[in-house]
């Protein structure tokens, strides 16, 4: 699971309160960090996708902060080496072993080599 | 009636996928020429859920975008994994998404497998919800209205064949089977409980050279009808509480699929496959079609007019056990023609009063199947029946009955309809454009802010 794709990701279990389910917490027990090509205009499309806060939490939570700064710079578009270390943090770091926890219920989903299982049972939906 | 429709779409979509994932392969199932366009056509940067993703095979078009594919089934999702792409495991009716995060949705043979019309506006609305305003969904069901299939009903459990399609008409395997089939029938034919499966046996051996037998108007009586597959009802498979040896590969195989599952669970699925294993016994028996899915569609469209034939290797396999216990068939084909015209759960929820009428119809097939139960008490061949599987327990029996692991269930659209159910149902979508494409209907829509008062 990359960092982008965790940016997207919020539990729904039953009784979370709106917006609650979100972001997931991140505890890892293994992380991948693989290469990625770099495609600049890319990233600068997908930044305004992401909700900030939560990738600089979660890239803190994984130890891979990568000097990403807590408020989104202005005039990040051309800003080569900044667009560089979101690249890395969105698509380089993978979280392979771990769970998600549920910020609200504290509901754990797994994730087991690389896929987080995000099923409820029928009581939690 | 939602807990009903929930256990339906267990038993005969999430179980089926999940025995069927090993088979699926990318050689197979080929991307459609129309969803890759759509793919393409999506702006650089943008953000594409792909629910229902199945092993991923839209997944690796448009690298200049980001695609996050999602499936119910594990061995699914893993192989997509296992090919690099991005991939969850969740419901289709709770996806684990933001509001409004993705640009882009795409829903390809999805739709098609809730079994009410609830259940499929809040599929459509799930998808909604994650898109933001603007961004654009596309929707794939399978069509009623086929060239090369017809439907009596709606819904429809369609028999998946294991293995890959045939397409030579008269090559030397199919003769090979072909002839094995004869054997069978003859043997079966001198059963007397066994005419009407006999007797499909024969449309179908006089069918072979034309197309798919199932689909042939021609070659039924009013007896073969009620055994056409688009009969196939739910109650089929709920009355069948049989156990054979049979069933223990069934479960290695299942167990394989390394579906994380807790023990209890395992457990109850264990009982389920046991059940089940009988029905799909049967209907490799009975319904001796290759797989018609919206899968190879696309095949069959590049092959115009090719006959569509079963393939040879579980019909080989399944015969030869049948010599083992060949004696369930007859009431296997009496079974299929008592309980073949039962309503699906869905009929039931629009109309509270057919399910009297339910009742009311059950109550002669409850005769006929406690005959059926009693000769096949006397039978020493066959053992485990359940000697609690009486009709009139409707509901319970429901919801605890076996999985037919072979039998996918689906809600087939007529012309329109996937149309109609967005604009009166969903509001937040509006549709850009609906067609007909591989024997799907076929729906972009566009997500449009909508007031609030």
């Amino acid at each position: 699971m990359k960092l982008l794709t965790h940016n997207m990701l919020t539990s729904h279990v039953r009784g979370v309160r709106p917006g609650g389910g979100f972001p997931l917490r991140i505890q890892a027990t293994e992380v991948k960090v693989s290469n990625v090509d770099f495609n600049q205009e890319f990233v600068a499309r997908m930044i305004p996708k992401v909700e900030w806060g939560a990738l600089v939490e979660a890239a803190e939570s994984l130890g891979h902060l990568s000097d990403l700064p807590p408020q989104l710079p202005p005039e990040y578009e051309n800003n080569e080496d900044f667009l560089k270390k979101v690249h890395h943090v969105l698509l380089e770091v993978e979280v392979m072993e771990g769970v998600l926890k549920c910020p609200d219920s504290g509901r754990e989903f797994p994730i087991t080599k690389g896929i987080p299982n995000m099923l409820l049972s029928e009581e939690e939906t | 009636m939602e807990k009903e429709a929930s256990q339906l779409e267990k038993d005969h979509v999430h179980s089926v996928y999940e025995k069927i994932a090993p088979h699926f392969h990318d050689a197979r199932y080929k991307a459609w020429p129309k969803v890759q366009q759509f793919l393409s056509d999506q702006e650089p940067g943008s953000l594409i859920a792909d629910i229902g993703c199945g092993n991923g095979k839209y997944l690796h078009i448009n690298s200049q975008t980001y695609k996050l594919g999602c499936d119910y089934c594990f061995p699914l999702v893993e192989s997509a994994r296992n090919v690099g792409h991005e991939v969850m495991v969740c419901h289709s009716l709770y996806l684990p998404y933001r509001n409004e995060c993705f640009d882009t949705v795409l829903s390809i043979a999805v739709i098609h497998h809730f079994s009410t019309k609830e259940r499929r506006v809040r599929a459509i609305k799930e998808m909604a919800r994650i898109l933001r305003v603007r961004g654009q969904i596309m929707i794939y069901v399978w069509a009623m209205e086929q060239k090369r299939r017809k439907f009596e009903k709606q819904d429809v459990f369609v028999p998946w064949n294991p293995s890959p399609p045939s397409w030579t008409l008269g090559n030397t395997c199919s003769r090979g089977i072909q002839k094995s089939i004869n054997q069978k029938d003859k043997r079966l034919a001198l059963d007397p409980h066994s005419t009407k499966l006999a007797g499909v046996l024969q449309a179908h051996r006089k069918a072979r050279s034309s197309s798919f037998v199932w689909m042939k108007e021609s070659t039924y009586n009013s007896s073969e009808k009620s055994l056409r597959w688009s009969l196939f009802s739910r109650s089929l498979d709920s009355l069948l509480h049989l156990h054979n040896h049979w069933h223990q590969r069934e479960l290695c195989t299942f167990s394989n699929c390394n579906i994380q599952l807790d023990e209890l669970k395992r457990e109850k699925l264990f009982e389920q496959i046991q059940q089940g294993g009988f029905m799909k016994h049967i209907c490799n028996l009975s319904f001796p079609c290759r797989q018609n899915s919206e899968e190879n569609a696309s095949e069959i469209a590049v092959k115009p007019g090719s006959p569509v034939i079963f393939h040879p290797v579980p019909f080989k396999k399944y015969y030869s056990e049948l010599d083992q216990d060949n004696k369930q068939s007859p009431m296997s084909a009496a079974i299929i023609n008592e309980c073949s015209r039962v309503c699906l759960p869905d009929l039931v929820s629009h109309q509270k009063a057919v399910k009297q009428q339910l009742e009311i119809d059950y109550h002669p097939k409850q005769a006929s199947f406690h005959k059926l139960q009693n000769r096949t008490k006397t039978d020493s061949s066959l053992q485990g029946v359940n000697s609690d599987c009486s009709v009139s327990t409707w509901n319970k029996q429901l919801q605890r009955s076996p999985n037919g692991a072979c039998l996918r269930y689906y809600h087939v659209f007529k012309e329109g309809e996937l149309v109609e159910l967005i604009e009166n149902h969903i509001p937040e979508l509006h549709v850009i454009h609906s067609y007909f494409d591989h024997a799907n209907w076929c729906v972009i829509a566009e997500k449009i802010q909508v007031q609030k008062i």
